[in-house]
C-alpha cells in the first residue's frame, strides 16, 4: 500500500494514544479518526481540506516555557492563557471568586467525549484528533447564580509550522450563572482544531465573543458543541478574519423550554482565505428561539461559506427560528456560498430564511453620492456600516466598541486593497 | 446667465425615449414647478440632472452656474451645489444621520475652499437646523432613514438641504407620503432656504404642495417634453382640468 502523509498524521497519533490503555478516552478518539472529511460529504463539500491533507503535520510538542505575545487586553479583564493548546496557569490571572478552573481526570474525560460523542460533533476531526492530542482538558465553571461582571478573556496561542495544535475546553455555567466570554484565536501553526463543550444548565446566560485572526498560513478547524437548558440564554457573536483557511463549526442543542439562542458571525476575507460558517441549530423541545445573522465582505481571491441548518423536531411546537446570510463581494475573483436548510417536523412554528449575496447597493451608494460624497469614500461607509449595523444587534452594547475595532483592522486591509 | 441651464435633453432607458427634448432655464431666485402626468419622466429627469449611472444624456447638455454637468460625476455635481432631495429617501442601515451629515457637508465645505468644521460647531449647527425641521436630536443618532416615517424622511431631507447650502436644488415629489402637517413643515423649511443666489427645482404631480412653495414659473412635462409653461395659474388649471386636456391642446 502506497504510503501517504495523511498515514503519517494517523500514525503519529497512534503512535501516541498507543501508551494509554484501550479505554482511555485518547484510544477511543484515536481510533475514530480514519480521514480528513471528504468532499463528498455535505458539509465538507463547499470547504475542502485536500491541501490541508498533503501537509506534512505533527501534532505539537507543547512547549511549557514559551512566552505568550502580550496582545492587548480588554481593561479589567480576566486572562486565561492557552499556548501550544496547553493552559498556562503562569501567565493566567487568578481567577474571581465564583470561577472555577479545573483539568479533566481521564474518567471525566471520558464523560466528556461521550458527551461529545452523542452530538453530530462526533466524527468532526477536531472532535477526534484534538481528544487524542490534547495536552489536558480544560474545564471552567461557573457557579449558581454567580453573575461574573469582569470579562473573561480566553487567549489562545503558539503553535509552529507543520504541527497541529488541540485546546480542549469545557464550559460549564451553572443554574442562573451568567458570563461575559471572549476568546482570540492568535495561533502561528500550520494547524489548530479547538474543541469546546458548552453546557449552560436552567437559566444560564452567556456572551461570548469569538474572534478567529490566526496567522496567515493556519488552518483552523474549530468545533463546538453547546447545549441549552430551560431558560438558558447563549449570545454568541464570531468574527473570522485570521488564517488561510478558518471554519468554525457550532452545533447547538436547545433542550431546555425558553432557551434563546443567538448565533451570529462575521467574515472578512481576502487574498486566498477560506472562511467557513457552520452551524446546526437543533430544537427538540417547544417555545426556543433561536436567531442567526451571518454577513461577510470579500476582497481578491477569497472565498466565503455560510452552512446554517435548523432542525425542529416535531415536539418542539411554537418555535420561533431565524436566519439570514448575506454577503457582500468587493472583487470580480471572491465567492461566497450560503446554504440555508430548515428541516421541520412542527406544524405550528415561525421560521423564516433567507440569503443573499452580491455587490453594494446601488441605490444606497448613489444616495451617498448626491450628498457629495466620492464614490470610494461612499463604498467605504456602506461596508463599514453593513458590519457596524450587524455588530451593534448582536453584540452587547459594553464590547460594541471593541469588536467593531477588532473588525475594522481587517476591513482597513480590504478597503485598501479594493476600493481606494 | 441661468443658474441652471437644460438645453435639449435626450435620454433612453432600455431603448426606451424617456427625455425627447426637454429645455429649461432657471435664473437665481426663481422656484420652478415642474408638473406631469404618471410616466412623463419627472423622476428620469432628476436622476438625470443629479447624474445617477445610466441616466446620461443621448444628446442636449446641462450647465450649472454655466459648467458643463456632463462630465461629472453624481458626488461632483453635488459638490459643485446640485441638490436633489429624494422621491423615497434610501435606508442607511449603520450610517449614523450626524455622521452622514458631517461628512456631507464636509465633502461640499471642501470643495468650495472652506474649512471642515470640527465636531463641536458641526453637532451645534446640525442641532439648530434640525430644530427648524422639527428632526429630534434623537433622531440623528439613528441610522440615516432606518424607521422613520414618511414625514421624518422628508424632513430630514430638507435638513440636508439646509445644511449643504445648495446652489440649485431639485425637490422630487416632495410632498408624496405627506399629511398636511408635515407638508407644511417641509414646505416652510424650504421656504426659508430661498433667496435671491439660489433656485429651486419642485417635481410633482399634484398643485396641493404649490399652495405652500409658490413657484413664479409652472412647466407641464407630457412623453419628455415640456409642452406648456407659465405662470402659477397652470398648477390651477391643471388641478382643475387635469393634465389631460392640456396634452390632447398640445
Amino acid at each position: 500500500m502506497q504510503h501517504s502523509i495523511k498515514d503519517d498524521y494517523i500514525n503519529s497519533i497512534k503512535n501516541y494514544t498507543n501508551q494509554f490503555e484501550d479505554t482511555n478516552f485518547r484510544r477511543i478518539a484515536c481510533n475514530d479518526f480514519k480521514n480528513w472529511p471528504s468532499p463528498r460529504e455535505e458539509t465538507w463539500r463547499l470547504s475542502r481540506l485536500g491541501s490541508l491533507s498533503r501537509k506534512k503535520i505533527k501534532p505539537i510538542n507543547p512547549n511549557l516555557k514559551k512566552n505568550n505575545n502580550n496582545i492587548s487586553n480588554l481593561i479589567g479583564s480576566t486572562i486565561i492563557q492557552f499556548i501550544d493548546g496547553a493552559y498556562r496557569e503562569d501567565l493566567s490571572s487568578k481567577l474571581p471568586s465564583g470561577i472555577n478552573l479545573s483539568v479533566l481526570s481521564d474518567s471525566e474525560s471520558l464523560k466528556y467525549l461521550q458527551k461529545i460523542k452523542k452530538s453530530n460533533l462526533s466524527d468532526h476531526p477536531s472532535t477526534n484528533v484534538s481528544l487524542s492530542c490534547t495536552p489536558s482538558i480544560i474545564k471552567l465553571t461557573v457557579s449558581k447564580d454567580i453573575k461574573v461582571k469582569n470579562f473573561l478573556e480566553i487567549i489562545y496561542e503558539g503553535g509552529e509550522d507543520s504541527k497541529s495544535v488541540h485546546p480542549v475546553l469545557y464550559l460549564e455555567l451553572e443554574e442562573n450563572s451568567s458570563l461575559y466570554l471572549i476568546e482570540r484565536f492568535n495561533h502561528l501553526t500550520s494547524l489548530v482544531m479547538p474543541l469546546q463543550l458548552i453546557e449552560l444548565r436552567n437559566k444560564a446566560s452567556l456572551n461570548s465573543i469569538k474572534i478567529f485572526n490566526d496567522n496567515e498560513k493556519t488552518y483552523n478547524l474549530s468545533a463546538n458543541c453547546v447545549y441549552l437548558s430551560k431558560e438558558s440564554y447563549l449570545n454568541s457573536f464570531s468574527l473570522i478574519k485570521g488564517g488561510i483557511f478558518t471554519r468554525s463549526e457550532t452545533h447547538a442543542y436547545l433542550n431546555g423550554c425558553n432557551a434563546k439562542l443567538n448565533l451570529n458571525g462575521v467574515y472578512i476575507s481576502c487574498n486566498k482565505q477560506h472562511h467557513d460558517l457552520t452551524t446546526a441549530i437543533y430544537h427538540d423541545v417547544p417555545d426556543c428561539t433561536s436567531k442567526q445573522i451571518v454577513r461577510g465582505v470579500l476582497g481578491g481571491k477569497s472565498t466565503g461559506v455560510f452552512q446554517g441548518k435548523v432542525r425542529v423536531a416535531q415536539d418542539a411546537q411554537r418555535t420561533d427560528g431565524q436566519q439570514m446570510s448575506r454577503a457582500i463581494l468587493l472583487s470580480d475573483t471572491a465567492s461566497a456560498n450560503a446554504k440555508p436548510e430548515l428541516e421541520i417536523y412542527a406544524d405550528d412554528v415561525i421560521c423564516a430564511h433567507g440569503a443573499t449575496v452580491g455587490e453594494l447597493d446601488d441605490d444606497q451608494l448613489f444616495y451617498l453620492n448626491s450628498r457629495g460624497v466620492p464614490m470610494d469614500k461612499s463604498r467605504e461607509i456602506l461596508i463599514k456600516a453593513f458590519l457596524e449595523d450587524m455588530i451593534n444587534q448582536s453584540v452587547d452594547i459594553s464590547l460594541h466598541d471593541f469588536v467593531f475595532k477588532e473588525a475594522e483592522l481587517a476591513l482597513s486591509s480590504i478597503i485598501t486593497k479594493e476600493i481606494l | 446667465m441661468s443658474l441652471l441651464e437644460i438645453k435639449n435633453a435626450h435620454l433612453k432607458l432600455d431603448d426606451k425615449n424617456i427625455l425627447n427634448g426637454v429645455s429649461l432655464s432657471v435664473n437665481k431666485g426663481e422656484v420652478h414647478a415642474i408638473m406631469g402626468p404618471n410616466g412623463s419622466g419627472k423622476s428620469t429627469l432628476s436622476y438625470m440632472l443629479a447624474g445617477r449611472d445610466g441616466y446620461e444624456l443621448e444628446k442636449g447638455e446641462i450647465l450649472l452656474d454655466g459648467i458643463s454637468l456632463s462630465e461629472m460625476e453624481a458626488d461632483e455635481r453635488a459638490r459643485s451645489g446640485l441638490f436633489l432631495a429624494f422621491q423615497y429617501p434610501v435606508e442607511l442601515p449603520g450610517v449614523g444621520g450626524m455622521s452622514f451629515l458631517r461628512e456631507a457637508v464636509n465633502s461640499r465645505r471642501k470643495f468650495l475652499g472652506e474649512e471642515e468644521l470640527d465636531h463641536l460647531a458641526f453637532v451645534k449647527e446640525a442641532r439648530n437646523e434640525a430644530s427648524k425641521m422639527y428632526v429630534k436630536d434623537e433622531m440623528l443618532k439613528r441610522a440615516v432613514n432606518v424607521g422613520f416615517s414618511g414625514g421624518e424622511k422628508k424632513r430630514f431631507e430638507i435638513l440636508q438641504m439646509a445644511m449643504l447650502k445648495p446652489t440649485v436644488s431639485i425637490l422630487d415629489e416632495t410632498d408624496s407620503g405627506l399629511d398636511v402637517d408635515a407638508l407644511k413643515i417641509v414646505s416652510d423649511g424650504v421656504n426659508a432656504q430661498r433667496n435671491s443666489d439660489n433656485a429651486i427645482v419642485v417635481i410633482t404631480h399634484y398643485q396641493r404642495l404649490l399652495d405652500y412653495i409658490v413657484p413664479d414659473f409652472v412647466h407641464i412635462l407630457s412623453d419628455g417634453v415640456i409642452i406648456k409653461s407659465g405662470g402659477p395659474e397652470l398648477a390651477l388649471e391643471v388641478e382643475k382640468n387635469g393634465y389631460s386636456g392640456l396634452i390632447n391642446a398640445a
